[in-house]
């Protein structure tokens, strides 16, 4: 277990670019006006779908706003 | 208005959908857990608690062979996906919202529209890909060994032409169809395509997935070389663009 232990600092890079990318998307939701679908329904996606979840609001949840 | 000037609207816009972040977040989170993974999962089964004694022999010490193949195994999917989501509405889009209609109002060639396109598209991706291999050649220096870093370098250019492949072919998709999903799912048609045809041995030498196979070997310093797949992929490109901008001159928008 304690070989397993010593990997831990690898994850941080990695949980980092992750909550980037949460933060981007909560922001981006925070500040639209209108998105495909409920937005608390995207903020959810956003907050518990790990890498996923913001990468699949960037593409199918904004509407273009011109 | 010279191709300069579109392409820097082009990359604008990119940052300002999100994609840049989307490609590069992704690609650099794949070239840090693929030798991660690679190190990692051996490890992961030999603690499992209740393992039989002699069941541990039998679990493979990971190389550096394992992060490289890891690393372009998920590059292949994640990246292919990426050429294909990030491109499908670039022209398509613009037709659907009528902003194709108010550029081409200036004076910009219809050509220059969509090799601009192309041309913001491929500086992301090449990017992103640089981003990656730094993060899966450092992950995998403190895991494993130092690469060599040239061949590793050519690895990635390898694979940097394989999604231009796609995002040519994806763009010459936008251009035939109007809508944003007709594009995707017409590339993916083409995806699926290349992919059946690789199925069999001797056309898979000729096809661009074979560059990846190619790169890995040089990654790994195997002598193996895959140059008419690179002839046919750098054709391919151009026959899509050339295609796209034929087509896209004809349209009326």
């Amino acid at each position: 277990m304690e070989k397993l232990i010593q990997y831990l600092p690898y994850l941080i890079p990695i949980l980092v670019v992750q909550l980037l990318l949460m933060i981007v998307a909560l922001v981006d939701l925070a500040r639209r006006e209108k998105t495909r679908g409920p937005k608390w329904v995207w903020a959810l996606i956003i907050l518990f779908g790990e890498l996923l979840g913001p990468i699949v609001y960037f593409i199918f949840g904004r509407v273009d706003e011109n | 208005m010279n191709i300069w000037v579109v392409f820097r609207k082009e990359m604008l816009e990119q940052w300002r959908t999100y994609k840049v972040l989307i490609v590069a977040a992704v690609l650099f989170l794949f070239g840090l857990t693929s030798p991660l993974l690679a190190k990692f999962t051996p490890e992961m089964l030999a603690a499992v608690p209740g393992l039989p004694a002699g069941l541990t022999d039998f679990i493979p010490t990971p190389s550096v062979a394992d992060a490289i193949s890891q690393y372009v195994k998920n590059m292949s999917q994640f990246g292919i996906l990426l050429a294909l989501l990030m491109s499908m509405g670039s022209v398509a889009q613009e037709k659907e919202r009528g902003t194709a209609a108010l550029i081409l109002t200036r004076p910009v060639s219809r050509g220059t529209f969509i090799l601009a396109k192309f041309g913001a598209l491929k500086v992301t991706f090449a990017g992103s890909l640089l981003l990656a291999a730094l993060g899966c050649w450092y992950y995998t220096y403190l895991l494993f060994e130092p690469l060599p870093w040239v061949p590793f370098l050519l690895l990635n250019g390898l694979m940097l032409v394989v999604f231009m492949v796609y995002v040519a072919m994806t763009l010459l998709c936008s251009t035939l169809v109007r809508s944003q999903s007709g594009a995707g799912g017409l590339a993916f048609g083409g995806l699926i395509l290349l992919a059946g045809l690789g199925a069999f041995p001797r056309l898979a030498e000729y096809l661009p997935g074979r560059l990846f196979a190619w790169g890995a070997a040089l990654a790994l310093g195997v002598d193996k070389t895959a140059w008419p797949a690179l002839w046919v992929s750098l054709g391919l490109i151009v026959v899509c663009l050339l295609a796209a901008v034929l087509v896209f001159r004809r349209q009326e928008l």
